[in-house]
């Protein structure tokens, strides 16, 4: 194990986190209006992938080459996505 | 004698081993895959405003049970991976029985709701949004299995005599597939279930 590794918060708590806000998401979108429901469940879900990602794949004691296999891909699905909202606006309109 | 352009080294070296290379290479064609999906349908849920009575036929508390069942199974699969680096055998096959009961889990209750959906006639072709969501879950299910068999074949391998010492190691490319699952359904609960 890595010593960027060795230090964080243990792993039950990592999943500790995970659970509650889990459960925040199923809360907050029985309580708040669509469409900020969705905003704030989405953003707990990023910080759900976040905590995965960080501490159970360990991706941040990784080298640049692992982060670009992780990055890259990610950043042509936002591309993808916003390059086809025209198309989108052109349906709602 | 070879000249320097026609000689080859030896090895090439890497800051980490091939297969967890491999590994990386693979879930980022899975992001590709999955994000895709994810992004098409957010797409055309913005569009889709009768999706949202398509979306009250999903059982939230199964969704959400599968969700702590699979965050769990990430926990139990990190356990594993400790006990490898600690040499602990029995607590390597123990968390490892758990993160595959727990794999075996998330499918039975995935065939609860798609067998209740079926009852209903709530089929693939009944509209956009069940389309996507037996799309999405079913491929989420599909790479699940993937998972767990690849969760056996490691447990089977170390549990024979030597076999932590010279096939452990497999539980972090394990680990890394498994925790790809776990977040793909982290993303694919709230837009099938909360949504």
């Amino acid at each position: 194990m890595s010593a960027a590794e060795n230090h964080g918060p243990k792993n039950i708590v990592i999943w500790a986190y995970l659970v509650v806000l889990a459960i925040v998401s199923v809360l907050v979108s029985r309580v708040l209006p669509p469409p900020i429901d969705m905003v704030v469940v989405i953003g707990l879900s990023i910080a759900k992938a976040v905590l995965v990602l960080t501490y159970f794949m360990h991706l941040r004691s990784e080298n640049m080459f692992i982060h670009s296999l992780f990055y890259v891909p990610l950043a042509l699905v936002v591309i993808l996505f916003f390059g086809f909202m025209p198309d989108i606006n052109h349906w709602l309109y | 004698m070879d000249s320097a352009a026609g000689s080859r080294p030896e090895t090439m070296e890497v800051p980490f081993p091939a297969a967890k290379l491999g590994m990386w290479w693979f879930l980022a064609s899975e992001i590709m895959v999955f994000g895709g999906a994810l992004a098409s349908f957010i797409l055309l849920r913005l569009v889709g405003q009768e999706w949202a009575g398509d979306i009250e036929h999903n059982n939230v508390l199964l969704g959400s049970i599968n969700t702590l069942i699979l965050l769990t199974s990430s926990f139990t699969i990190v356990e594993v991976m400790a006990a490898q680096k600690a040499g602990d055998e029995d607590k390597f096959g123990k968390y490892m029985k758990v993160t595959i009961g727990l794999g075996v889990l998330f499918l039975v209750i995935k065939g609860v709701e798609y067998s209740t959906h079926i009852h209903e006639g709530l089929l693939p072709d009944k509209s956009m949004f069940w389309a996507f969501y037996f799309g999405m879950t079913g491929l989420h299910a599909l790479h699940v299995i993937a998972g767990i068999i690849a969760n056996i074949s490691l447990l089977v391998v170390v549990s024979k005599p030597g076999g932590l010492k010279r096939f452990g190691h497999r539980a972090e490319y394990c680990g890394l597939y498994w925790h790809f699952v776990d977040v793909v359904w982290i993303f694919l609960f709230p837009l099938l279930y909360l949504g």
